[in-house]
């Protein structure tokens, strides 16, 4: 007997009560793969991450990812990239990057010459 | 329910059997939202389904300012049925997603054709409003080519389904360039180009049928042992005459609007 | 929309392996420090197993939560309604779609997620087993349960799992266009003929106890809520929420002339405290177990949507096909 539902729709999908002991509906990899999708907001501005879509290809994640990532707003480009593609650093190793910050020969900042212009010219005026 | 009578200016009732296709198609094809095959493709088809209804409104608009209809909430939701200019082909229930998306295909297609047309026209208001939703059309037909090339190129069950949804929708979907009263009178009206903008029911089904059958062949498809080319298109929808299907998708679409039409809902 | 009312699993169910405890005290120091854990950091077993069952809870709460305002896709009155509900039920579906992305960085598939929303073994929210039984309804839903909703996940949207943070985000952003139009639809109701009118006042009726249902029981603050609240799993006590709820919205219901069906229902104007009927919680649990309204209905209209849909995703699937964990 199918469900009887206030949902018209429903009831042209003709439901059947799931019974007590369902096996599983979905075998691994039913759902497809997954692909990172990187949304441009206007030209001029770096693509970014916004997340996943499940898809069997490029093509389809495009088709996808336009919808579930670009549906408001403003949108000028996106690309999709296969996860499994991806190389991710291992957040164990984050360690690398600790010093970093603190090189500041990279810097501007790492630079200041005014007091010793200060001084010179103070130095020249008492001469 | 008091009946609005058909238009009599061409292009007002060739914007209506636009609108009303729109309406209908979305309002079917909104019938997946949350039962779609996958998440990612329930989404998208929803907004398809947006973008259709969304674009009758924006007819439906034009009807009212221009020439006297009703506004659109009681054009669209307190009509008899015999006043819709839809064709068979967006009357249909959705069946399966293979029947969906051949419909999808067939339709967007042709309506691409008809804003590219409808592009022409000098009328700047409508040359404006088809030029924006032809953008939208894009993403629809780009979405329809890429799950048909898939699925005719999938299994051999998802290659079954789209042939013998092919071969149930195309009848239907000839029987989208319907003549029509007044579609002559509209040919002659001339566009941007210095030429007609509309090239009348007649043409625009011999571009739609070349540019679909070059695609299925593309795909793989038989087109000659398909017997499409044989097939004889399904008619009345642009003169009022429907399948079974519209009247009872009039009555559930408008089941709330009806409770009291004078409302503000 | 979603869902309070998440019913955590039992400390038992919970007791973790013993862990490192210099990793366990990173771990802690990270999230004291207001750091976000990333999907493939060190993370407590049970704190992974939580999250797990926390998310995707919330996504089949998405996901379900589609139908009973779907009830009323095909029959929205006027353009406005129709696309702003079309609109909306897709939101929830692409809720969903991120919810079940940010639980599969955890390492449960999508499939093996789904599996377990059809066979009974992984709960969602209690409110969608509520039918959706005239348009009324969906001005209740759109508006009250998911006012109740961003009450929730604004304070998730704190907590300490970076890839849940990012996702509820964007469904926070979203929320908001629901809570808008939801309340239009109730003001216009409430605001209407009588025929309207009532017809809302009904709906609030039989939509109050679910409601108020809706942030689960007064919290037992065990040892193990204690941690869950120190990982940043959970973010507030049910009562806390249930009246930020109710001293934000009330006001906004009575404000339209409307009654709610508990004549103890107040604000305590000394304590700032809202008083009430505690709602039966004999129904509510109920309702988890299987036996509401439409729980049997919600999972059968997911099966049947799952499976009529095999075949498209049968067709496109490679044997060669590479899957990888969802990096963020």
């Amino acid at each position: 007997m199918p469900i009887l539902s206030l949902d018209p729709r429903v009831n042209r999908l003709q439901a059947e009560e799931v019974p007590a002991h369902q096996p599983p509906v979905l075998i691994p990899g039913d759902h497809w793969p997954s692909y990172q999708v990187f949304h441009q907001r206007r030209r001029g501005e770096k693509h970014s991450s916004v997340g996943i879509v499940h898809a069997p290809s490029l093509e389809i994640a495009m088709a996808m990812a336009k919808e579930q990532f670009a549906r408001r707003g403003e949108t000028s480009n996106l690309w999709v990239v296969c996860t499994a593609d991806v190389l991710e650093m291992d957040y164990a190793d984050e360690e690398v990057f600790r010093t970093t910050p603190s090189k500041s020969y990279r810097d501007p900042a790492g630079y200041k010459v005014n007091d010793k212009i200060e001084a010179y010219k103070a130095r020249q005026s008492n001469l | 329910m008091m009946p609005t009578s058909l238009p009599t200016h061409p292009l007002a009732r060739y914007l209506l059997h636009l609108a009303d296709d729109q309406l209908v198609m979305g309002h079917r094809n909104s019938e997946w939202t949350g039962l779609g095959p996958i998440l990612e493709e329930d989404i998208a088809f929803s907004s398809i389904a947006q973008d259709q209804v969304g674009h009758s409104l924006a007819f439906y608009e034009i009807l009212h300012q221009r020439y006297g209809l009703d506004n659109p909430d009681q054009t669209a939701f307190n009509r008899p049925e015999n006043q819709m200019l839809s064709s068979w082909l967006v009357e249909q229930p959705i069946g399966d997603y293979a029947f969906s998306l051949v419909r999808h295909w067939c339709y967007d297609q042709a309506v691409a054709l008809r804003y590219e047309s409808l592009s022409q026209i000098q009328d700047p208001a409508l040359h404006a409003l088809a030029t924006k939703l032809r953008g939208e059309v894009k993403y629809h037909t780009f979405h329809a080519h890429t799950w048909m090339k898939s699925l005719l190129h999938g299994s051999e069950e998802s290659r079954l389904r789209m042939l013998s949804a092919l071969k149930e929708v195309w009848p239907l979907a000839l029987g989208l360039f319907e003549s029509w009263p007044g579609e002559t009178d509209l040919m002659e009206e001339v566009g941007t180009t210095g030429q007609g903008w509309y090239p009348g029911e007649q043409k625009l089904q011999m571009q739609w049928q070349a540019r679909a059958l070059e695609s299925m062949a593309s795909w793989g498809v038989d087109v000659e042992a398909s017997g499409l080319q044989r097939m004889e298109p399904v008619l009345g929808g642009r003169q009022g005459y429907h399948s079974e299907y519209l009247a009872p998708l009039l009555e559930e679409m408008t089941a709330v609007f009806r409770l009291d039409p004078q409302a503000e809902w | 929309m979603y869902g309070g009312g998440y019913v955590p699993a039992g400390a038992e169910e919970l007791k973790a392996p013993a862990e490192n405890p210099e990793l366990l005290a990173q771990f802690e120091e990270r999230i004291a420090r207001g750091e976000k854990i990333e999907p493939r950091d060190w993370m407590p077993a049970a704190y992974r197993k939580q999250l797990i069952r926390m998310i995707e809870q919330h996504a089949h709460s998405e996901i379900i939560g589609a139908l009973p305002e779907g009830t009323w896709i095909t029959r929205a009155p006027g353009f406005r309604r129709k696309l702003a509900l079309m609109a909306k039920v897709q939101d929830e579906v692409g809720h969903a779609q991120l919810l079940y992305s940010a639980a599969e960085t955890l390492g449960k598939s999508r499939e093996d997620m789904l599996n377990d929303l059809i066979n009974g073994k992984s709960k969602y929210s209690n409110v969608f087993n509520y039918p959706a039984e005239t348009w009324a309804d969906v001005a209740v839903i759109g508006f009250l349960i998911d006012a109740a909703a961003i009450v929730n996940q604004v304070a998730n949207s704190k907590g300490s799992y970076g890839p849940y943070c990012r996702a509820l985000e964007r469904i926070c952003y979203e929320e908001s266009f629901h809570l808008k139009q939801g309340h239009s639809v109730f003001v216009w109701l409430a605001t209407g003929t009588s025929m309207q009118r009532e017809m809302l006042q009904s709906a609030l009726n039989r939509w109050w106890e679910p409601i108020m249902h809706f942030f689960g029981p007064s919290d037992t603050m065990s040892q193990h809520t204690e941690t869950l609240m120190r990982w940043k799993v959970k973010m507030a006590s049910n009562d806390v929420m249930r009246q930020q709820f109710l001293n934000m919205y009330v006001p906004k219901i009575w404000e339209l002339g409307l009654s709610l069906p508990d004549p103890a229902l107040r604000k305590d104007e000394s304590t700032g405290q809202w008083l009430f009927t505690e709602p039966n919680w004999d129904t509510f649990f109920q309702v988890i177990n299987g036996n509401g309204p439409c729980n049997r209905e919600r999972l059968a209209v997911r099966k049947v949507a799952e499976e009529r849909g095999a075949w498209v995703r049968a067709a496109l699937r490679r044997a060669d096909a590479r899957y990888a964990t969802p990096l963020a």
